[in-house]
């Protein structure tokens, strides 16, 4: 179905039927209700909410709420809720259909009277005390039945039926998802201390241990594949060997990396809901959760097995903070790609469209770079390279070069495509490039960002053309690779990106505000605490590019800037600012 | 502009979910600026690859 097709479901599904209304004489067997506008799916389940929520609000003053009676409507209302939502996703043209035939058929007024009726009887039978025994059980019958009776007598006055048994049929088994669902919220939410009023903080609450459990049997299994001494002590959650050991905290337990998948694999799926098919393709979300689980459990036996090999101070100090996140990275990035070519997930206009594109075509021949990769993947490959050097580090980065030669590997990839770029740059840049100098000193003085380091330590204890050599590679990043990969994503890249999908072809000098200021603080925001002079300095490289469209204006300002840094780093001793 | 939405939503999420400063976390939240915009990148590099 096309959009405009759609369009029109949309209209047939909200949007009042005109009824013209003719003198009485002409139509001598018309009803009240037929005199009224008749109304679609969605309105009439707003009406049915709407009067729910008024009979409601003041029942459960009137009414006790025992006999269980709470947990049930809680199961039922997120059931239908859900059920609605699983079943407009899995299905727009039979929720459309089902709707057409609804606002066809009038409201049943007569069953809203009996709707009033079995209402005044579930109260009634709540007002009586409880007798206990046959009698007991016997008033609670009626008390169950009489409130079941109202609500279905309710939903039938607006919803024929026959449609409600149609509506369901077309969902498949999205009703058994929607029921397990609404059964597995409700039991949390009564189940668990967790939710009381404030933040859901599993990782800190310890009747999530047989989580922490799982995780620590899990790891255990893992060493002993590698090693034949594990020291395993489940009561303190140490484990590890006799000369490293590591305790398996209920935060380092793997909650934060399910907890992050949660929102990602929800938020993607949400994003790109058209290109998967539901209510199956919801099955990714615990499974992207329970991967991420697996990637932490694994995380520690590295981190235990890096200990033990000899480097403890490596394995507490940078694999333990980095590999966390390079999991996460890894998990979610492969939950993007690789679900969307699986077709059991997959809509079935995305699969068309994958196989299609899998084809090479005369159009665009596979030799043609990818504009998005060759402006980003220098920067990126200087990102990746960090954190593997971090998580190789203990606290002295002396893999550094590894982030100089992937980016240099990469802007020699994309050379063909750089060399149609305008690398010409002017006086100004030089100038523009000085004056964030001086800002970023100026800044850095008034500033509390931080002024102590421990490079200058770390490198007076390497030798001489160890630490001459790390120093080269730094300086050239600074210089060379550092801007280039910096003012083609920042510049080239994202000012344009933000104001079109196919950014490659709009004038170099094309900006809006929003191009320019969020590409500026996303700037500022990688340069940490001093945000504040990376998005001055943003800005600064971004008129520089925009004076005259080229790239090369953006990198010499860039690379005067850290230029002169260095220098003052160098000479001055002044380690902090790398 | 999707994928550039979702990841702001994201950050914003993750945000609050890391503003609890463990003592040793599973997921730093000082590397968490250099990791999102990898995946944010990685993302945009991989969606552009598909439409291609």
């Amino acid at each position: 179905m096309g959009d405009t097709d759609r369009q029109s479901g949309v209209s047939s599904c909200l949007d009042h039927v005109e009824v013209k209304f003719q003198p009485a004489s002409s139509i001598p067997s018309r009803s009240f209700s037929n005199r009224l506008p008749q109304f679609g799916l969605v309105h009439r389940l707003i009406f049915f909410i709407l009067i729910f929520g008024i009979e409601w609000s003041p029942l459960t003053h009137i009414v006790h709420k025992g006999r269980g009676a709470g947990e049930l409507l809680q199961v039922a209302i997120a059931f239908v809720s859900l059920l609605l939502a699983l079943a407009y996703f899995r299905s727009k043209d039979s929720f459309y259909r089902i709707s057409a035939k609804v606002q066809a058929s009038p409201i049943r007024w007569s069953l809203l009277v009996y709707h009033v009726a079995a209402l005044a009887a579930f109260i009634t039978a709540s007002a009586i005390p409880d007798p206990g025994g046959l009698l007991g059980y016997l008033l609670a019958s009626v008390w169950y039945v009489a409130g079941v009776l109202a609500i279905v007598l309710a939903a039938c006055a607006f919803v024929p039926p026959k449609a409600a048994v149609e509506f369901l049929r077309s969902t498949g088994y999205a009703w058994v998802y929607a029921l397990a669902a609404a059964v597995i919220a409700a039991r949390a939410l009564v189940a668990t201390t967790l939710w009381n009023g404030r933040v859901w903080n599993p990782a800190l609450d310890l009747s999530w241990k047989p989580a922490s459990d799982a995780t620590f049997t899990l790891v255990n299994g893992i060493l002993h594949l590698f090693l034949s001494n594990v020291v395993a002590d489940r009561p303190t959650m140490v484990i590890g060997t006799s000369s490293f050991k590591v305790q398996i905290l209920p935060w380092c337990a793997g909650f934060e990396g399910t907890a992050l998948m949660l929102v990602f694999s929800v938020a993607w799926l949400g994003y790109f809901r058209r290109e998967f098919r539901f209510p199956r393709a919801l099955l990714l979300i615990p499974a992207g959760m329970l991967v991420i689980w697996l990637a932490n459990a694994l995380r520690i036996a590295a981190l235990i097995m890096i200990g033990v090999a000899g480097a403890p101070n490596i394995a507490v100090g940078g694999f333990h903070s980095q590999a966390g996140w390079i999991a996460f990275n890894c998990v979610a990035l492969s939950f993007a790609v690789v679900t969307r070519h699986m077709p059991w997930f997959a809509s079935q206009t995305t699969g068309a469209r994958t196989v299609r594109s899998s084809r090479p075509t005369l159009a665009v021949p596979a030799s043609v770079p990818n504009p998005t990769a060759a402006y980003l993947m220098p920067f990126l490959a200087i990102l990746t390279a960090a954190m593997l050097s971090h998580a190789a580090s203990a606290g002295f980065e002396w893999l550094y070069p590894l982030r100089f030669l992937a980016a240099a590997a990469v802007l020699w990839h994309f050379r063909s495509f750089y060399s149609e770029m305008n690398w010409r740059f002017g006086g100004l840049s030089v100038l523009a490039g000085v004056a964030v100098f001086g800002l970023w000193l100026g800044l850095d003085m008034v500033s509390n960002a931080s002024q102590t380091s421990a490079l200058g330590n770390s490198l007076a204890l390497m030798n001489t053309p160890a630490r001459i050599g790390w120093l080269i590679f730094r300086t050239a990043a600074a210089v060379i690779t550092v801007p280039i990969a910096e003012e083609l994503a920042f510049r080239g890249f994202l000012i344009r990106r933000l104001s079109s999908a196919d950014f490659d072809s709009l004038n170099p000098r094309h900006f809006t505000y929003l191009g320019l200021f969020v590409s500026s603080i996303a700037f500022g925001l990688l340069h940490g605490d001093r945000w504040l002079a990376g998005t001055l300095a943003g800005l600064i490289y971004a008129f520089a590019f925009l004076r005259q469209g080229r790239i090369g204006d953006a990198v010499v300002a860039h690379a005067t800037t850290n230029g002169l840094l260095a220098a003052w780093v160098l000479f001055g001793g002044k380690w902090y600012l790398w | 502009m999707k994928v550039l939405g979702l990841m702001l939503l994201f950050v914003g999420v993750a945000g609050l979910a890391l503003a609890q400063t463990a003592p040793a976390p599973e997921i730093d939240p000082g590397s968490a600026g250099t990791a999102v915009a990898l995946l944010s990148g990685a993302l945009l590099v991989a969606r552009a690859r598909q439409k291609k």
